[in-house]
């Protein structure tokens, strides 16, 4: 061994035994207590190193870290992408810290933004949610976390893993090594490479055979979900003739220290198993010019491997300044089918690029495209499809429906389809309408007495509904108010 | 772009463009907008498939290919004028063998009141003034590599003028044969057209061939229409079976002018058509209607832009593309509506049909919309005929190979219902039911 492995692992023992200790120390002084910010994060920049280091921290086997590398290594050698229509500033990738805990909280609630409070007030946010909303560090108990540790056990009753990526590829690292990276290879494309190479942690879950799983899990809920970080790695399997609907973010603001996140999700579903895999979206939007504000650059994808599978992903995006996310479904399995129904909404200086791939390969399958774009103050919203039949694909059956609201003058809608067919049996149809809100229908709203703003938001809800049906319940009402307080400001 | 200027196409290119000067050089804007076109073509070669222009239309095969630079013994082809004699069309003809004009096939004798109408070659003889403007522009996309070269090399072409206030009734026929020749030519042609205010055009575009010949075309095209103008302009593709053709036009319509844009794609062995169309004023209207029938190993890329930039415009877009054997068709039909354009009304619907597993379409309809007062729709399908339909004829007795190609004609024959020369869209309706498979 030569000495400079030597001081590598005795520097990743001094970081992850320092890192406990703070963790522990961090717990019980909160208050008062200052970390040492060297002993819990990683100085800036990006290097085999750091990912070295960062893999020490996390305590991950060696074949993990192996695996970083090569995606660090391949990330070197990829261009940055710029075929998206946005607009981004250049990203230093060698500023940012690539595992740091997050500092600069806000000790209590008077210290948070009060616009901020006043968004939670308006989407009726418990009290006890609105600090960890916000990022206070205050250790409180709430009731999510109780209620986390009841749902954990009724799941570990049927069998249902649900645990964080970090504890997964130390409990379960068979299933990790076997499903990670096989959706999204490692060198996908160049965020899904850097995230590959420095992924900070996730949610794993897994639904053995047969399992319906019992109740919708969500991250919300998850023990530990407090700061998932901004490189997060979701990977969901489904065996044969399993269930599960799974809810990604929630509805009220997230506040984030973060500007770049380039999240990966997984999707493997087996032989007619089931994934139903709901977003809404809401970080940080930037001020009305557009200042600060999150990149949202996500790769997601669900492989439906096994025959009669199904993958539905239904998204509401309403936050970041930049979303660039594409997710879809990969229909190898026979008869399998892909959902996706999007709502996205842009308001002042937002940009959104997203849409859907469907890739038909095996026979019979099908998919379904539903996308709803709205547009106000000066942002722009693009939806971006892919439907393509291989040749295999015998009787692939796609419709896909996109449509756009555009609110003011300033704002953009796009639409860029790409439909590439080579089966002769398939049947692929697109169609797009983009319009403005129709005069007619504000002034019926309105000649019965309903103000100018609801009577919009009365029409974007109704332009949504096709969308909004898809989501959970509890999810579609929040939406809804979500929608109204997105747009404030946005007529008159 | 090292690599690019290492292919056999682009070399051969520059290799004839340094031997043969070009006729009419000695102008001093014309060869220099020359020569900074072959310099840009030099340094960017044929575009691969990662330029979003060229995605689904590799030039690999061409590229590989040695082109000779224009035909000398064009003149000397022996061309059979029934090969391009069109019912309806019995305007003025302006005919070029090869990319190389031919008085003898032309017939310009009696030029209807208020045309002009001359080959390009002798339009630089006199005043080239008029022609600085179109002749200068540079081509700066990543994917424009043809009309690069076309601007660069294209030696003729069509320069047609129509007075303020003219009607040209008869159709005027602009024709386009490839002949066999001892090697592959590669020809360029560049037109200049303009209708002056309240003019009225009727214009066909014919691209035929006599005999078997691989060789390469280039056309660029600038089509204007002044204030009020009207344009109807048919092209007929029906060139060589094993001819590459490149067809770049770019059309701008001023206020209250109207252009109606016929297509039918039938020959050619790989054909790619730019079209380009600027509503630049207020209350003017675009339609455009297209039809590509392929087989074999045909490749057909048709590459729409309709961009809305004034008040209360409107585009109307109707396509229908038929693919069999191993052919692939591609489509793009792009709106954009620009800041400002309120009251733009834009359709779009590109239907198509795949008939064998070995063919493909690749179909993108897109819409950038930057203003809110707007209509804008676009759909597209791909599918096969409908079942129920086949077996509603043949429950009448009509056999399989004839039900099939009756509904693939009826599914095509619709998009040029709104011609108005009916013995013109009589032929080519009869040309389409020809063409398409019967089996």
């Amino acid at each position: 061994m030569t000495t400079e492995t030597t001081d590598r692992n005795e520097l990743s023992a001094t970081l992850r035994d320092n890192a406990e200790v703070a963790a522990v120390l961090g717990r019980r002084y909160e208050a008062g207590f200052v970390t040492d910010i060297e002993t819990d994060s990683l100085p800036p920049g990006l290097s085999e190193d750091i990912i070295r280091q960062l893999s020490a921290l996390k305590q991950e086997p060696e074949w993990m870290t192996e695996w970083r590398l090569q995606a660090y290594r391949h990330w070197l050698t990829m261009p940055e992408p710029h075929w998206a229509k946005l607009n981004i500033g250049a990203i230093d990738f060698q500023a940012i810290s690539y595992y740091a805990s997050p500092k600069n909280k806000p000790k209590s609630l008077d210290e948070v933004d009060p616009k901020l409070l006043e968004t939670y007030d308006k989407l009726g946010v418990p009290l006890h949610e609105r600090a960890r909303l916000a990022g206070v560090a205050v250790d409180a108990v709430f009731d999510s976390v109780s209620v986390g540790t009841t749902f954990r056990k009724e799941l570990a009753d049927v069998g249902v893993i649900f645990c964080s990526m970090s504890e997964a590829i130390r409990e379960y690292p068979e299933l990790v090594r076997k499903y990670l990276g096989s959706v999204v290879p490692v060198g996908d494309n160049y965020f899904a490479a850097l995230n590959s190479a420095v992924f900070s942690d996730g949610s794993f879950v897994f639904i053995p055979k047969g399992v319906r799983c019992p109740m919708e899990l969500s991250t919300y809920f998850r023990i530990n979900a407090g700061h998932t970080g901004q490189f997060e790695r979701t990977l969901i399997v489904c065996e044969d003739s399993a269930y599960v609907s799974y809810l990604e973010g929630c509805t009220a603001p997230m506040r984030d220290e973060n500007q770049l996140h380039a999240a990966v999700v997984e999707l493997v579903a087996l032989e007619k198993a089931q994934i139903k895999y709901s977003t809404v979206q809401n970080w940080y939007p930037g001020d009305e010019e557009g200042r600060g504000g999150i990149y949202n650059f996500v790769t997601k994808r669900g492989d439906c491997r096994g025959d009669d599978s199904k993958i539905s992903w239904t998204q509401v995006e309403t936050g970041s300044a930049i979303t660039w996310k594409y997710p879809s479904c990969v229909l190898r399995g026979d008869r399998s089918v892909g959902e996706f129904y999007s709502v996205a909404l842009t308001h002042h200086r937002q940009q959104a690029d997203t849409g859907t791939k469907m890739i038909h390969i095996g026979k019979g399958t099908k998919s379904k495209i539903v996308s709803k774009g709205i547009s106000a103050g000066r942002s722009s919203n693009s939806y971006r499809g892919l439907v393509k039949v291989e040749k295999g694909a015998e009787g692939a059956r796609n419709y896909t429906q996109c449509d756009s609201l555009l609110i003011g003058k300033k704002c953009g809608a796009h639409t860029f389809p790409y439909m590439e067919v080579k089966n002769p049996s398939a049947i692929v149809e697109h169609e797009a309408t983009t319009s403005k809100i129709s005069d007619d229908q504000l002034f019926y709203c309105r000649s019965r007495g309903i103000g100018e703003e609801d009577a919009v938001s009365l029409i974007v809800d109704g332009f949504c509904k096709q969308v909004f049906r898809e989501l959970p319940m509890e999810f579609a009402v929040e939406a809804k108010k979500l929608l109204e307080v997105s747009l404030e400001g946005a007529v008159g | 772009m090292s690599q690019a200027q290492a292919t056999p196409f682009v070399d051969s290119l520059l290799q004839a463009a340094a031997q043969t000067p070009l006729p009419s050089s000695g102008i001093d804007w014309l060869d220099t907008a020359r020569r900074e076109n072959l310099d840009a073509f030099a340094a960017s070669g044929l575009p691969d498939t990662r330029v979003e222009a060229w995605k689904y239309t590799a030039l690999r095969a061409l590229g590989q290919r040695r082109f000779v630079l224009g035909d000398a013994q064009a003149a000397a082809r022996a061309v059979d004028a029934a090969v391009f004699a069109l019912p309806g069309v019995d305007g003025p003809a302006l005919v070029f063998v090869n990319g190389v004009f031919r008085a003898d096939l032309s017939c310009l004798d009696t030029l209807p009141a208020g045309l002009t109408l001359s080959p390009l070659s002798q339009a630089l003889q006199g005043d080239a003034e008029p022609l600085r403007f179109a002749l200068s522009r540079h081509y700066r996309e990543g994917g424009d590599a043809f009309a690069r070269l076309n601007a660069a090399l294209a030696g003729d072409g069509v320069v047609l003028r129509v007075a303020a206030g003219a009607k040209v009734v008869a159709p005027v026929h602009l024709v386009f044969v490839g002949a066999p020749a001892e090697d592959d030519i590669a020809w360029h042609v560049r037109h200049v057209i303009e209708l002056g205010e309240e003019a009225a055009l009727s214009l066909v575009e014919h691209h035929v061939a006599v005999g078997k010949h691989q060789h390469l075309g280039t056309q660029v095209a600038d089509i204007v229409l002044r204030k009020g103008a009207r344009l109807t302009h048919v092209t007929l593709q029906d060139a060589g079976e094993g001819s590459t053709l490149v067809r770049h036009d770019s059309v701008q319509l001023d206020a209250q002018a109207q252009a109606s844009l016929y297509v039918l794609e039938l020959g050619g062995s790989l054909v790619r058509h730019d079209l380009h169309a600027t509503l630049a004023g207020d209350q003017s209207r675009l339609e455009t209607r297209g039809v590509f029938a392929l087989d074999g190993r045909q490749h057909v890329d048709t590459q729409m832009a309709i961009r809305h930039q004034a008040l209360n415009t409107a585009s109307d877009s109707v396509w229908r593309g038929v693919a069999d054997g191993r052919s692939r068709g591609v489509i793009r039909g792009a709106i954009v509506v620009a800041p400002g354009a309120d009251g733009s009304d834009a359709s779009l619907s590109s239907k198509n049909l795949l008939l064998s597993g070995q063919a493909e379409i690749d179909t993108k309809p897109e819409l950038e919309i930057y203003a809110d007062e707007v209509k804008a729709a676009h759909g597209a399908t791909v599918g096969q005929l409908d079942e129920r339909s086949l077996f509603y004829l043949r429950s009448r007795g009509i056999p399989l190979a004839e039900a099939r190609s009756m509904l693939t004609a009826a599914f095509c024959r619709a998009v040029f219902e709104s011609l108005p020369n009916a013995a013109l869209r009589e032929h080519i309706d009869h040309r389409l039911m020809e063409h398409l498979p019967s089996a």
